[in-house]
């Protein structure tokens, strides 16, 4: 992977921040550098947040991605807006317990995670963000699983130490959601 | 017998002292100065003196040194201060108030710690005369210029010199916060009614009817609201330790202006917080009067409207506490 | 020495502590705010001194009365707070006092916005309060750059008692990237001095003023500042150039975020095969004109410089500057928040290749 980015985006506390915190932990633990650039302003309160990823192998140039390679979208203002300026080919993953609409990119691999119900499975619900960045990793191959699965334990440390099981739990869960999309990517790669 | 000594030099004729003198033993010689101003000298017989002190206290220029019917120097050029002569008007109570200061601290054995913050006003070169670590701050900012000093160098004894121009206009907001973060530090504010140095402009403090170069009809506080009272103002503030107002017009009250300042510093020096001190002040200059007239017209016009005295000090300490460093 | 995972404005605030600062002084504004709220929790940790003043006005007059007792001293802002200390910054570069100073800049004029701008660079780079003097400005293109800058800024300020501005933009304030700190720990204090109001007990006293009423005296403190500021002017630019280095055909100029997204755009270029090369000003104040002019002087005669910034022609001024007419510069930028992105950027550039 010479480098690669992402785009997560959400309503405020749905926890895009703190996913793409993880993401950009787990891929420099792996070597690789990483940026991590949040919306920030007015709509930190109610409206999106979003925040782009972005991880290389060598230094990273600009930050600023207009054409994102990936999105992950947990809520429909999101899709709208993003969905179009995704990179051709790209990877969309969508929380479909909240997005209803098709993405409408037919060239783009598109991944649809009922994140919620997914999250509350696997211990609870709050856990959504961590479904989603599961999918997305595993489809994308960014960091290896068990990368983030380190970073959600040093995130969640002294009286927050609780969660991390239901965390990785949803995180799991996630990840094999997005596994199926990998692998025919990966078959598609070769031929 | 008693004596004084008058230092023609510096003498500005402005004619306190002879005020000041309980026996009348002072005049008004023919003698110009090298600076142009008529010097006063002793007119009584050597033996009416009693070296009481008072006419060396009016003097805002250290123009008078004084001894007792012992031969003991009751009144000594505090050393707190520099040579420089000022560049105040004469009568201008400026002097007598750098003079207290100066006293206070060679009292308390403060000086070598001294750090004091220069205003802009009539008082912008104090830094030539305080015989310390001086500082000269922006137009009304002194009050955060301290709180930086005296938060990098704790053990310093840091205080702002300030006219009423800088503290009670354009330096608002920087005095009320500093006093309400209860910065440990001490404020000397002169209050004289008036912008000096730009020439005799209304300040928030000159009072209603009186007249200045903008006022020129007189205040009318229709339009421009009631003179601030400073003190009062910074007294509704839960947080500052000590908050007094004294008056420098005449001899009697600087004795008792000096117990204020030096109970502030005093606070200061025991690590209580915010501690401050008005000074009703003179500006024969652009108020239009001769210096004992606007010694006068300070207990006529001005203390009615700010009484003298203590606003605020701190609550009796419990003997348990702990001793302050 | 670990690399960690750092917003921007928090690794500023560190860096600070590492390079020996432990008295801040600043007031809430977006986009900088993460540096008082990290530095209200690091500085008691080391014995450090934190005040929220009542104002920029009120900080940068705290941090004029810190500095002049001789304290490494740290305050931070945002564009319109770095206006309200243009009075405090013109008097602590009068009295000769090192102190550092954070502008993360955000889009102006007037209360403007909250997102990423460069539209402070006249501010910054021409002295925006009153007078003859200047600022030492360092502009970092990322997070482990600000921090590296930091640390220099704090031994610029003491090695010629002289504010230094760190100027960024919202987006290095708010970004995360990996950094590595240069030292552990609290850094060394300021060394002792001839200067610093500390109280005179045992030597004669000192004064920090900037009142000279005789104009002889006046005129001979200005030529001692140009003096100092020439000085620094021939040792301490700092400059990088990217890209095609050798004989390109395009020459960008840009500082900051702004130099990142060139990159890209060049890189991105170069597959193709365009030559282009980037100048990147690190020092604004000075600035590297003799370094700018070496790169401009690779290109072919008649090829053009293009200057991008965001903001509305203001870096151009120095770029034509250090051009001196020999050279046509385009201008690319964007303001109130807009960033020019690396296609905008590769757009332009091939609109003006031959």
């Amino acid at each position: 992977m010479e480098s690669t980015n992402v785009l997560m985006a959400g309503f405020g506390g749905q926890g895009m921040l703190l996913a793409g915190k993880v993401l950009a932990h787990a891929a420099m633990a792996e070597g690789k550098e990483v940026s991590w650039l949040p919306s920030y302003g007015p709509e930190m309160r109610g409206g999106t947040a979003n925040v782009t990823v972005c991880v290389a192998a060598r230094p990273i140039a600009s930050p600023l991605i207009t054409t994102p390679q990936a999105l992950m979208v947990m809520n429909l203002p999101s899709l709208e807006k993003f969905a179009p300026k995704v990179m051709e080919g790209g990877l969309i993953v969508v929380n479909t317990s909240l997005v209803h609409r098709d993405p409408k990119r037919e060239d783009c691999t598109v991944v649809k995670v009922d994140a919620r119900h997914v999250a509350g499975l696997a211990g609870t619900e709050r856990a959504a963000n961590f479904v989603m960045l599961g999918a997305y990793v595993a489809a994308s191959g960014v960091v290896a699983p068990e990368s983030v699965e380190r970073e959600i334990e040093n995130e969640f440390t002294g009286r927050k130490a609780k969660h991390v099981p239901a965390n990785i739990a949803a995180f799991r869960a996630g990840v094999d959601a997005g596994r199926d999309v990998q692998e025919t990517a990966a078959q598609e790669q070769d031929a | 017998m008693g004596y004084i000594r008058i230092e023609r030099a510096v003498c500005k004729g402005c004619g306190r002292c002879i005020i000041a003198c309980p026996k009348d033993l002072i005049e008004f010689s023919e003698e110009i100065n090298e600076r142009g101003y008529q010097v006063v000298t002793y007119k009584g017989s050597p033996e009416e003196c009693g070296g009481c002190t008072l006419c060396a206290v009016a003097c805002p220029d250290l123009g008078i040194e004084t001894w007792n019917n012992r031969g003991k120097q009751t009144f000594t050029v505090t050393t707190g201060l520099t040579e420089k002569m000022t560049h105040y008007c004469p009568g201008c109570t400026h002097g007598v108030v750098h003079r207290i200061v100066a006293e206070v601290l060679n009292e308390l054995g403060l000086i070598g710690r001294a750090i004091g913050v220069a205003p802009v006003g009539c008082s912008v070169l104090a830094y030539e005369y305080f015989n310390f670590d001086m500082f000269e701050a922006a137009h009304g900012r002194a009050p955060a210029v301290a709180t930086g000093a005296k938060r990098a160098r704790p053990d310093t004894i840091v205080f702002t010199y300030q006219g009423d121009g800088d503290l009670a206009s354009i330096g608002g907001n920087e005095i009320l916060h500093t006093a309400n973060r209860g910065e440990k530090i001490t404020v000397i504010f002169l209050n004289n009614a008036i912008y000096g140095m730009t020439g005799g402009q209304m300040a928030p403090t000159t009072m209603p009817g009186q007249r200045t170069t903008t006022s020129p009809f007189g205040r009318d506080v229709e339009d421009t609201g009631m003179p601030i009272k400073v003190a009062e103002l910074l007294s509704s503030l839960t947080t500052p330790a000590y908050i007094a107002r004294g008056s420098a017009h005449d001899s009697k009250h600087s004795v008792r202006l000096k117990k204020m300042i030096k109970t502030a510093f005093q606070h200061q020096a025991d690590g209580r917080c915010f501690s401050f001190v008005e000074v009703l002040s003179t500006c024969p200059t652009n108020w239009g009067l001769s210096p004992n007239e606007a010694s006068a017209w300070v207990a006529d016009a001005m203390m009615d409207y700010y009484p003298l005295g203590v606003i605020k000090e701190p609550a009796k300490e419990p003997a348990t506490a702990p001793a302050k460093a | 020495m670990t690399k960690v995972l750092m917003k921007g404005n928090e690794a500023l605030g560190e860096a600070a502590i590492r390079a020996g600062c432990v008295h801040f002084f600043g007031y809430p504004i977006t986009p900088q705010t993460e540096v008082p709220e990290y530095l209200v929790k690091r500085l008691p940790e080391v014995g450090g001194t934190f005040v929220q003043a009542e104002s920029e006005i009120a900080s940068i007059n705290m941090i004029y009365g810190a500095a002049g007792t001789g304290v490494k001293c740290l305050t931070s802002s945002s564009s319109p707070g770095i206006s309200l200390m243009a009075e405090g910054l013109s008097y602590i570069a009068a009295c000769e006092l090192p102190c550092v100073l954070i502008n993360i800049m955000r889009a102006g004029p007037g209360l403007g916005g909250i997102l990423p701008a460069q539209s402070d660079y006249h501010q910054a780079t021409r002295g925006h309060g009153h007078g003859d003097y200047q600022l030492i400005v360092l502009a970092p293109a990322s997070v482990q750059e600000a921090v590296d800058l930091m640390t220099l800024a704090f031994e610029l300020s003491e090695t010629y008692r002289n504010p230094v501005m760190v100027c960024a933009d919202g987006m290095i304030g708010q970004m995360m990237e990996p950094v590595e700190f240069p030292t552990e720990g609290r850094g060394e204090p300021m060394a002792d001095n001839d200067w610093a109001l500390t109280g005179s007990e045992g030597r004669e006293r000192r004064i920090v003023n900037s009142l000279y009423l005789s104009p002889e005296d006046l005129d001979a403190h200005n030529r001692k500042l140009k003096a100092k500021y020439d000085l620094i002017a021939e040792k301490e630019v700092r400059h990088e150039l990217y890209g095609e280095t050798e004989s390109p055909d395009l020459l960008l100029v840009a500082f900051g975020t702004m130099a990142r997204i060139c990159k890209s755009a060049i890189d991105d270029l170069q597959a193709g095969g365009a030559k282009v090369a980037l100048f990147r000003p690190i020092t604004l104040k000075p600035w590297p004109y003799a370094a700018c002019r070496e790169a401009m002087d690779l290109l072919p005669a008649d090829a053009p410089v293009l200057n991008v910034e965001m903001s509305m022609g203001q870096l151009i001024d120095d770029v034509r500057l250090a051009g001196e007419g020999s050279r046509r510069v385009e201008f690319l930028g964007a303001a109130g928040g807009v960033v020019p992105t690396p296609e905008q950027v590769a757009a332009k550039i091939r609109e003006l290749l031959p």
